[in-house]
């Protein structure tokens, strides 16, 4: 077992706080008044300190706690956060990043010029608040001291201690807002022989005498809140001030309680009976709670505990956190299963034997979960990648001054997790092209009479065996005439030739294609939507264009499930076999007599469309002679058919893909290969690539015709 | 190239897998050599480069099966009882690739003197210089070291 380091541990959590923190913070930009945005973000700031001097990052941990102090005053409501400092803090969040990344990038001057601007933002705009707010905290405190100080009844899983939680260090941080009188209760200690050394069987009766307001005391346990039950109810009447002997929890005693002989192993030790003196209690009220201001309504206490509920409920589904390649390997194995169980059912098929033909069956059922869990198992909700992108809309919106809203929908939509990995880029490309080229600028927005603010939807979507992305921008539209212009520049077409607008639309994706006039720092290379073509292709999906002059342009990518395992058609082409994705295959009809005769013009007619068909026996160049029976599968990608001419449909075959190796990169028809059930491998169809064969086919025809 | 032989002259025996195509014998690098089998059913590649027709399937691996008779110009024999596939592992544009290779006959691992190295004559050879890395000699027989990544490429 080879030691994990911490240290890339911490990177790893963190990398995923940033990603909460950005979220929320770019959430807050929209919905600036959402307590529990600022909340999150505040708790990830925290948890990211807190780790931070853990690990030894000290930069972190030191400036982390600047921007949590500045954020503080945006978490007690005393400021709005403003776009101003979202950006700010937005930046902020990158030099913590980079603090941890990458320390060496980094300079310290940076950060500085980050915090104060922080501070500007909010401590500029109300200089005299924090004054104000010492100012009127002592008269709200004594009216509140009357019948100040909170009830509280702490009841703990009995599992806190293994997860490194002390429960008396949490008590001494409630003793900090004030007098404390603890009492522990001890009806759940079991009896000797059934107790766990391990489990926290106590729980706690406090007495709190502190004008502290609820969140101070939510702040205390706001690490453990999902592991206790805090019952909260405020302290009917004051009771005398510190009545003696009080109970209070002694500093030095943190490591008594583990010696105390068992059945009492966490019990009385630390709570011991002192006199305390009458003093200690108004020394020990933190000057904390007295200048927290009573700004929030109480409407929006009320409503924390149920919040909280929500929230433990949604972390009540446990995860784990897995190595990606430990997954990838699991797939693999997998796969052999899924291979060596086709033997299986071959075997069981070919011998009269029942009990193994019913050990074979039950193979195959638990083979095909095992499959599904796997694949379930790798798969990620396309929300994750979602989230990047809001950074890239707010930024380009800015640099650009063109006002965006940024929508999306299908978050919950699962899709391979290496898909989604190499989704990152295309998107971008994508975004950006929106943003840049999609999104008329303010001024000619006026003009066509649209609302000054751009929008752009980032969607995905299941339907059937694929998932569409779909990035569809307001903006003016593709301008046809001037990519058939440029294209015709350029000398990808003669003027003057007839070409539907769809077609004119491709030449988008040609490399070194671009018809900005203005080559910006973001786009107008002409580098990208071939690359976002390519990409796109290489995980066997295809991306299709559409646009309405005027109103806007929708780019969709639609993209197979899984990059793994398949459902395909087996066929046999003279001796070969070969898959044909399933989710490509319309319908299987038989070539007729009538079909074979015309030889020279391969069409078929399907139930009166024409439908261009390809002799498999001629692109494999089989030898022998063809069946006499021909079937024909027809295969579909977007709007174009094709019938794909084979001697025999043998049947479904569960495909695990295996790539071709770089020695086979120049063979285009395939676009993988798999095991079969007799341990064979077989090729599997590229369904794009013989569809574009065979339209380009049909053109020759078009133009030896012509000629 | 030449620092590479010059590399090799210093540690002067050199672990081979030897086989034979044709009526050569060749010298394969046993640090590339990942394993011999038997013949196993292979599966066309249409429209492949002549030299890398087919697919095998390796232990659930899916590899390219080359025939190294047509990249020296040498007749197909048909599979006999001595036909073997070495799996071979290489470095192609920096990344591993398993490729089998189809062998007439294997007749041993055995060492190699590169004190031996002979230049590679550039007259009188019908093969093409670049795929050879060095002939030497072995019991007496000229033996051929082919450089697999030029052939495979």
């Amino acid at each position: 077992m080879s030691a994990i380091d911490p240290t890339e541990v911490f990177r790893q959590e963190a990398s995923e706080l940033f990603e909460v923190l950005e979220g929320a913070l770019l959430d807050l930009g929209q919905r600036p008044d959402d307590r529990e945005l600022v909340d999150s973000a505040f708790r990830a700031l925290h948890t990211i300190k807190g780790s931070g001097a853990m690990f030894g990052f000290d930069k972190v941990a030191s400036f982390t706690h600047e921007f949590e102090t500045a954020f503080d005053r945006v978490r007690k409501g005393e400021i709005e956060p403003t776009q101003e400092l979202i950006s700010v803090a937005l930046a902020a969040k990158d030099y913590i990043r980079a603090l941890i990344e990458d320390p060496q990038s980094t300079d310290d001057v940076i950060g500085e010029a980050i915090l104060d601007d922080l501070k500007r933002f909010v401590f500029s705009d109300q200089p005299a608040a924090p004054v104000a707010a010492i100012i009127e905290a002592p008269s709200p405190a004594p009216a509140e001291r009357k019948q100040a100080g909170w009830h509280l009844y702490l009841e703990f899983e009995s599992h806190i201690l293994r997860n490194g939680s002390n429960p008396l260090d949490l008590l001494e941080d409630l003793c900090k807002l004030g007098p404390c009188f603890v009492v522990p209760v001890t009806d759940g200690i079991p009896f000797l022989d059934e107790m766990e050394p391990e489990d926290c069987y106590l729980k706690w009766d406090v007495k709190l005498h502190a004008a502290c307001d609820k969140g101070a005391i939510d702040d205390v346990f706001m690490f453990v809140q999902d592991e206790m039950k805090l019952t909260l109810s405020p302290l009917e009447q004051v009771e005398a001030p510190a009545p003696a002997p009080l109970f209070q929890l002694l500093d030095e005693e943190p490591a008594a309680d583990v010696e105390t002989p068992a059945p009492v192993v966490e019990t009385p030790a630390p709570v011991e009976a002192i006199a305390a003196p009458a003093e200690q209690p108004a020394a020990k009220t933190e000057p904390k709670s007295e200048t927290k201001p009573e700004t929030k309504p109480e409407t929006k206490r009320e409503a924390a505990p149920a919040r909280r509920e929500e929230a433990r409920q949604d972390r009540g589904i446990a995860t784990v956190r897995v190595q990606a390649e430990r997954l990838d390997e699991l797939m693999d194995r997998v796969g052999e299963l899924v291979i060596a169980q086709a033997r299986l059912t071959q075997l069981a098929a070919s011998g009269s034997d029942l009990s193994i033909k019913v050990i074979a069956e039950e193979i195959e059922r638990l083979a095909s979960s095992l499959r599904d869990t796997t694949m379930g198992a790798r798969m990620v909700p396309i929300g994750s990648l979602f989230g990047r992108f809001r950074r890239l809309v707010h930024d380009l919106s800015r640099d650009l001054s063109k006002p965006v809203d940024f929508v999306t929908s299908g978050e919950d939509t699962e899709l391979d997790k290496t898909m989604i990995e190499c989704l990152a880029d295309p998107l971008v490309h994508l975004i950006r092209n929106a943003i840049d080229h999609g999104i008329e600028d303010t001024a000619a927005r006026a003009v066509a009479g649209k609302t000054a603010q751009g929008r752009i939807e980032l969607a995905a979507v299941h339907s059937g065996a694929q998932v569409l992305v779909t990035v569809k921008d307001n903006g003016g539209g593709l301008n046809t005439a001037r990519i058939r212009a440029k294209a015709e520049e350029q000398g990808l077409i003669t003027a003057g030739a007839v070409l539907t607008d769809h077609e004119i639309h491709q030449f988008l994706f040609h490399p070194g294609f671009s018809t900005a006039q203005t080559v910006s720092a973001l786009s107008g290379r002409g580098v990208g939507m071939d690359v976002v073509k390519r990409t796109i292709e290489n995980m066997r999906g295809s991306i299709d264009l559409s646009t309405r002059p005027g109103e806007g342009t929708t780019v969709t990518l639609r993209l197979p499930l899984t990059l793994a395992i398949i459902e395909g058609l087996l066929i046999r082409v003279g001796e070969g076999r070969y898959i044909i994705p399933l989710s490509a295959v319309e319908e299987c009809v038989e070539l007729t007599a009538e079909d074979e005769r015309s030889r020279g013009r391969n069409f078929l007619n399907m139930r009166g469309n024409l439908v261009p068909f390809l002799r498999l026996r001629e692109i494999m160049s089989s030898s022998g002679t063809p069946d006499q029976h021909q079937k024909t599968i027809i295969i579909s990608t977007g709007e174009t058919r094709v019938g794909l001419v084979a001697d025999q449909i043998i049947g479904n075959h569960q495909t695990v893909i295996k790539s071709l190796s770089k020695l086979h990169s120049d063979v285009t028809i395939f676009s993988g290969a798999t095991i079969l059930g007799d341990g064979t491998a077989a090729l599997i169809l590229d369904v794009a690539q013989l569809v574009a064969l065979a339209q380009s086919k049909v053109e020759k025809q078009h133009i030896s015709e012509a000629a | 190239m030449k620092d590479g032989l010059a590399a090799e002259r210093q540690a002067d025996a050199m672990q081979v897998v030897m086989i034979g195509l044709g009526e050569e014998k060749f010298a394969l690098d046993a640090g590339l050599v990942r394993e011999i089998i038997d013949p196993v059913p292979v599966t066309r590649v249409a429209g492949a480069r002549a030299f890398v027709p087919s697919v095998i399937n390796v232990r659930g691996n899916v590899i390219p099966l080359a025939d190294l008779r047509i990249r020296f110009g040498m007749p197909q024999l048909e599979n006999s009882a001595d036909t073997r596939i070495v799996v071979i592992e290489l470095q192609l544009d920096g990344e591993p690739v398993l490729v089998g290779v189809t062998a007439d006959k294997v007749y041993e691992v055995t060492e190699i003197s590169q004190t031996d190295v002979q230049q590679t004559p550039r007259v009188g050879m019908h093969w093409k210089p670049e795929f050879i890395r060095f002939i030497t000699k072995w019991r007496e027989e000229f033996v051929i070291v082919p450089n697999m990544e030029r052939i495979l490429n």
